[in-house]
């Protein structure tokens, strides 16, 4: 069973993506969905099996690599995270595929864009199904793959194109950490199997690994390497660039792959390793500061934006950031629940907009919206629940889940368990904000649209709103329906052995014990964030041009994405173009081709030429050359003998 | 010994110049006669080694015919000499370069002749001097026996040098009235002789 | 008295020199068509001549005071030369007939020459050495001059005899230095005298070694005796182009295979640098020379310069892999070179030969077949498998490496390289460019255009059943190695 949840999405992404064209959209599309939604329904049997019924295995499928001390199978290991993550995966990707029906329907390529949606939910299947590392990072680069064909589906696109390149050029950063975290990982423990390196890891504290005379520890070293991958993934604070940019691709693709599932493989992949991220108190330090930085920073970028997509992305980056802190305080089963329920509405969100997107023939800013809500009344209140999701209202969705979070982090009682609080809160209020203000900017005021745009605005079909419909109903009821099983009195029977969490790291466990204040904190401050949103956009439209002014430093650094771009630009991107240029006409266009190919050919020319030249046509050239031949041959052995 | 020791740097120094007078000379007929005169030496050494044969052999065949030959070529033919040494000077001293030091190093080496005791064994003379009186029968003797095969070799080779003047030189030219000695000798007097009855006192 | 020789061992030589005197005779006394029945009946003289070579006795055999001897390396060489022989002399007659120089001294000269050449294989005498050379030499001498209307032909003709008598001239001085040095001419009493201490130890026995390998380097014209190459085959007529590239250089290679490995085998040390040096240098010049070359016959000599440096690799190795890899090279070289010039006969326009390499262009379009062959022929000399011409490449090689002669192999293969170039450079020009006029598509006639074919399908096909003739080489190099 698991197999086939594994392989469907394959075989019809085989079959639609080499004979697309022959089977026709139609039939191209039926296959892919109905691929998907079986593997769904799969799912659900399995997540019931594994997760609620605590049947755990292993299925081995062939011997991959086995190579003296290397072997690697081909594997799927099925345990509550990955349980889990099937049903995230599978529930999303089925949605997202009925979705694209609709919302591709006036594309030329739609085999092609099924195929590789399917593709992508092979590889993302993959990936969390992986019993050795060298397995997940094949997921990891399946996806990353994916990911690049989709961003860049519209390849007549330049910026499309473009942010394809970027999107798999700063992956390639987060995927190098990662491979060096896997040889570190077989240079320490002389296996990738997940159980046996596992098991290592407690007898490996302590151990140092020499580099350039320093002394380093070994696992915090590992650790580290491996977290630069999902970072890279995860689009945290460093490598988030290519997030943003990523909105090229088709809206479906940005629902399915850079909200809900790829984006989330770093969050996975931390808690996959939790038996080996408890023993690293460092590598833990560093995670909750990245992960509670980059939830600040992106809230606070995300209130810039015009763009309804980049807005939505940045909230992902920042929602990302939340399952990260949450990771590095040692509160996995929290993470993996915001990952779950954040799945579900920030799908959601993105469908909607995207519906918002069909509405308005492809427009995407908001400052040319406004007063829609009585045009597509059924995506605004499908927004709206998005939206009281996101920013944790209770009972929808993500008031379980965060609240958990900045809960854990309060609970675990270090200094970085309290700054990733501080600044969880703070994104939380900047969270609500920006979300109103995108609801506010798009769906409210009077409409500044063009009329000819406008007459074109009608509610999305049925085919688009039924999984917006579903993701809604999970974004209203995931969170209580889970929060049992997930962070309540159920969690160490639910996870089983698929999470370790130290007795030294029971902050989730002690949660309930924090202030209550502190606890109200987060909906306290969501709430403060809505109206605050509600009084500068509706109430008095004037104020954030004014607040703008006043703060215009401010302002102008969350608009620029705290010039993260230019610096990159200015530090990596210029001096690798001049390397690269300097290397390319220097040192292979005169070093290499010139002593190279062209060197050795104009050489032989030459050569050639010259020994031509040598046949003179007189005979006594030819005798003299003879003579100098004998005394050549002569010397050499009367010269050799003495 | 004396007598024979002084003969013999007198052939061998008259040699070794004539020699170089072959190649310095100016005047090609002048060269034609100082190889004469080589060979002439080259005789006289033959003559020394008691191989009175090949010297008469020398003298008949290269200075009788071979140097005559060459005489002969060289003065049919007009070959501009001058222009052919015109270049000469600016090779001059590479080519003597050259040829110094190929003659060092030969006189190196030939200078360290030594025969093993191994080499002397074969060294020994095939005929016995003392059954055959003379070298011309000494000669016959392992001629067409012990050197059959390089004899007639020769033979070949003379053949093809034969063929090879004809082949490149031999041209069959119309118009050139040949001796056909049968046609002459087989002509009847019918075909050669008109009598012709002529009346007295009227001429033809 | 001395008795009479045993004639048996060299009943083929003695056959053939009877045949063609008694050719020269039929040829002088026949009134009309005498170059045709001249012709016709040497290639039958020939094939008589390779069955008596085929019928000798196996076993090493010495005759005529020790100056002649047959084994098994004998009979394969001359197999091969009779068969280079008789296929040039079927391959000239249309030729020689256009061309006006329809002579029957031609076959005659041929036949000569194969005496000579068989000489040479069979000498186990400086002596006979030198009167086999001398006898292929002169032969060819006038050859190269045949057709003596035409100023290259002559001029082609007179250069080939001055440096050759020149190179003669050294190879007797080498010859009277090792007599000299080693008081015989015998080969086996050189070799005995050669394995004792002091014979080794003489430097004027190995710079005799020395002119004399200068001598036969030139015959086989190996760098740097090999300036008259290219100016030879261009100025000779096709048919003798031909002939020079194969027969006389399978002989001057047997006899340089003989003269290193049985009197001088000792001193294998000494002369294996000299091999290793000119067999780099043939291979280097062939190649890069080659490259800048617009006549087809010239191509075709650096060809040979280059092919010559490959077949030395197996005599530099000094081992009997060495040998066997220079007989099969020998073997497949020889039909190689009558293909591509089999192809080359047939490369007349209005009923004029041509030999510029850019009148191929388009030769796909116009001969298609024709064109496949040339190609073949290119493609196996450049030594790509699977065609014939990779396997002695890859022989010889191994038996360098073998033999601790790595550089030389690298070297080689880097040459061998270089040499594609311009074997493809001729296939790209058939295959790729457009055509110049067309060449006349019935030049050549029947007997050439057999050839082509029969050519063309052993080296397509040898990869298939390589078994005998290697089997062959082997028990033939053997042969070398136990005198």
């Amino acid at each position: 069973m698991a197999t086939a949840i594994v392989f469907l999405p394959l075989i019809a992404a085989i079959i639609v993506g080499l004979f697309g064209r022959t089977l026709g959209d139609r039939a191209s599309q039926l296959i892919t969905t109905g691929a998907v939604l079986v593997s769904a329904i799969l799912s659900v049997l399995v997540f019931k099996d594994v997760a609620l019924d605590h049947h755990t295995s292993t299925v081995t499928l062939l011997k991959w690599i086995d190579t003296g001390p290397l072997t690697v199978d081909w594997a799927i290991r099925l345990d509550t995270l990955t349980a889990v993550m099937l049903l995230v995966v599978n529930g999303v990707s089925s949605m997202v595929h009925v979705y694209s029906i609709g919302y591709m329907s006036h594309d030329h390529s739609k085999p092609r864009f099924m195929a590789y949606l399917s593709l992508f939910t092979f590889a993302m299947l993959m990936l969390v199904t992986a019993d050795n590392l060298v397995q997940m990072f094949f997921g990891w680069e399946g996806v990353g793959v994916a990911s690049y064909l989709l961003i860049g589906f519209w390849y007549d696109r330049p910026s499309a194109n473009a942010a394809a390149i970027k999107a798999f050029v700063v992956n390639r950063v987060g995927d190098f950490g990662f491979s060096l975290g896997i040889f570190a990982t077989f240079f320490m423990f002389g296996t990738l199997q997940f159980d046996q390196v596992f098991a290592a890891v407690p007898g490996a504290v302590g151990k140092t690994f020499e580099f350039l005379g320093y002394h380093v520890d070994a696992l915090t070293c590992t650790s580290i390497l491996l977290f630069i991958g999902a970072m890279g993934k995860s689009a945290q604070l460093g490598l988030h660039t290519w997030l943003p940019d990523a909105m090229e691709g088709p809206t479906p693709v940005s629902a399915l792959i850079h909200a809900a599932t790829m984006v989330t493989a770093g969050v996975f992949m931390l808690c996959r390793l939790s038996p080996m991220l408890e023993y690293s108190q460092d590598a833990l330090n560093v995670v909750v500061v990245i992960g509670g930085t980059t939830a600040i920073f992106a809230a606070s970028v995300g209130m810039a934006q015009n763009d309804i997509k980049r807005v939505i992305a940045y909230s992902t980056c920042s929602q990302l950031g939340y399952m990260f802190f949450a990771a590095g305080v040692s509160a996995y089963p929290a993470a993996m629940f915001h990952l779950a329920t954040h799945a579900s509405f920030k799908a959601l969100l993105f469908l909607g907009a995207g519906s918002v997107i069909h509405a308005m023939s492809g427009e995407q800013d908001m400052r040319k919206m406004g007063g829609l809500w009585k045009l597509i009344p059924v995506t605004y209140v499908l927004m709206w629940i998005g939206n009281l999701a996101l920013a944790g209202i209770p009972p929808f969705a993500g008031y379980f889940s965060k609240d958990a979070i900045l809960e854990a982090a309060y609970a675990a009682g270090t200094p970085v368990g309290y700054y990733a609080y501080w600044l969880g809160i703070a994104a939380a209020f900047l969270t609500s904000f920006y979300s109103w203000r995108l609801l506010f900017m798009t769906f409210h005021g009077k409409s500044r649209a063009d009329h000819h745009t406008l007459e074109h605005v009608h509610e999305s079909p049925s085919v688009m709103v039924v999984p917006l419909v579903v993701l809604a109903l999970g974004a209203i009821f995931a969170g209580w329906i889970g929060v049992d099983h997930f962070i309540g009195e159920d969690m160490g029977e639910f996870w089983g052995k698929s999470i370790l969490m130290l007795d030294t790291h029971q902050g989730l466990a002690h949660r309930d014990e924090i202030p209550p204040l502190m606890s109200y904190m987060a909906l306290i401050v969501g709430v403060a964030g809505i109206v605050l949103a509600w009084i500068f956009y509706v109430v008095s439209p004037g104020l954030p041009g004014a607040f703008t002014k006043a703060a215009k430093t401010l302002y102008e650094a969350c608009l620029n994405k705290w010039y993260f771009d230019e610096i990159y630009d200015f530090l990596i991107v210029k001096p690798s173009m001049w390397l690269g240029w300097g290397l390319w006409k220097g040192g292979d266009g005169m070093i290499i081709d010139g002593l190279g190919p062209d060197g050795v050919a104009a050489v032989t020319r030459g050569l050639s030429r010259r020994a031509s030249r040598l046949q003179t046509g007189y005979v006594y050239h030819y005798a003299f050359a003879m003579l100098i031949g004998v005394l050549c041959l002569v010397s050499w052995y009367l010269l050799s003998q003495r | 010994m004396i007598l024979s020791a002084l003969a013999f740097y007198l052939f061998a120094g008259i040699a070794v110049l004539s020699g170089l007078m072959v190649i310095t000379a100016r005047n090609p007929v002048h060269s034609v006669l100082f190889l004469i005169l080589a060979f002439f030496n080259a005789a006289g050494l033959f003559v020394l080694l008691g191989a009175e044969f090949l010297a008469m052999i020398l003298v008949v065949v290269y200075v009788g015919a071979v140097a005559v030959l060459f005489l002969f070529v060289v003065m049919m033919l007009d070959i501009n000499f001058a222009a052919l040494r015109r270049g000469i000077r600016q090779h001059l001293a590479l080519g003597l370069a050259v040829g110094i030091v190929l003659l060092a190093e030969l006189v190196i080496v030939v200078g360290a002749w030594a025969v093993a005791p191994e080499v002397a064994a074969h060294t020994a003379p095939i005929v016995n001097s003392a059954v055959t009186a003379t070298n011309t029968q000494a000669l016959g003797a392992i001629l067409y026996t012990r050197y059959i095969y390089a004899f007639e070799g020769s033979g070949l080779i003379l053949l093809v040098a034969m063929i090879g003047a004809i082949v490149l030189t031999h041209r069959a030219r119309a118009g050139v009235r040949r001796q056909v000695i049968s046609k002459q000798i087989s002509r009847s007097r019918a075909e050669t002789i008109e009598v012709v009855k002529v009346p007295t006192g009227h001429g033809i | 008295m001395m008795p009479v020789p045993d004639l048996i061992p060299a009943l083929p030589e003695l056959f053939l020199a009877v045949a063609a005197m008694v050719l020269m005779m039929v040829g002088v006394f026949r009134a009309d068509r005498t170059s045709a029945v001249v012709s016709w009946l040497a290639v039958l003289a020939l094939i008589v001549d390779l069955v008596l070579i085929n019928r000798g006795p196996l076993a090493r055999t010495v005759t005529f005071n020790g100056m002649f001897v047959t084994e098994q390396f004998a009979i394969f060489m001359k197999s091969l030369i009779v068969v280079g022989s008789a296929v040039s002399i079927v391959m000239a007659r249309q030729y020689n007939e256009r061309n006006r120089v329809d002579r029957f001294e031609f076959p005659i000269l041929i036949l000569f020459a194969t005496i000579g050449m068989q000489a040479m294989v069979s000498a186990n005498d400086l002596i006979s050495l030198y009167i086999g050379l001398e006898l292929q030499s002169l032969s060819l001498y006038v050859l190269a001059a045949f057709k003596r209307d035409t100023v290259r032909s002559t001029e082609a003709g007179l250069k080939y005899f001055v440096l050759g008598a020149l190179s003669s001239g050294m190879l007797l001085f080498g010859a009277s230095l090792i007599y000299g040095f080693a008081g015989s001419t015998n080969f086996d009493q050189l070799a005995k005298v050669l394995s004792s201490e002091a014979g080794l130890g003489s430097i004027g026995l190995i710079i005799g070694v020395v002119f004399l390998s200068v001598g036969l380097a030139f015959k086989c014209s190996a760098v740097p005796f090999h300036m008259w190459t290219p100016d030879v085959y261009e100025g000779a007529p096709t048919p003798v182009t031909g002939f020079f590239a194969v027969a006389p250089k399978i002989a001057a290679l047997s006899l340089f295979l003989r003269v290193m490995i049985e009197p001088f085998g000792h001193l294998v040390h000494q002369w294996q640098q000299i091999i290793w040096a000119i067999s780099l240098a043939s291979m280097v010049l062939g190649a890069y020379a080659a490259i800048s070359q617009s006549n087809i016959k010239r191509l075709m000599a650096y060809s040979s310069i280059g092919h010559v440096g490959y077949a030395l690799i197996g005599l530099a190795a000094g081992s009997a892999e060495g040998v066997r890899g220079v007989m099969v090279y020998l073997a497949v070289y020889l039909v190689m070179n009558l293909g591509a010039f089999s192809v080359i006969l047939c490369m007349e326009r209005r009923g004029e030969s041509v030999e510029e390499i850019s009148d191929l262009a388009g030769l796909s379009k116009s001969q298609p077949m024709t064109a496949a062959a040339l190609a073949i022929f290119m493609f196996s000399m450049a030594g790509v498998p699977p065609l014939a011409g990779f396997v002695p490449k890859f022989i010889v090689f191994m038996a360098a490496v073998h033999a601790g002669l790595i550089w030389l192999a690298v070297l080689g293969i880097l040459a061998s390289v270089v040499g594609c170039y311009y074997y493809i450079r001729v296939v790209k020009l058939m295959y790729f460019d457009t055509p110049a006029e067309a060449l006349d598509p019935t030049a050549g006639g029947n007997a050439v255009r057999f050839v082509t074919a029969v050519t063309a399908v052993i080296i397509l096909l040898f990869i298939l059943i390589p078994g005998p003739l290697l089997a062959t080489a082997e028990a033939a190099a053997a042969s070398l190695f136990q005198g």
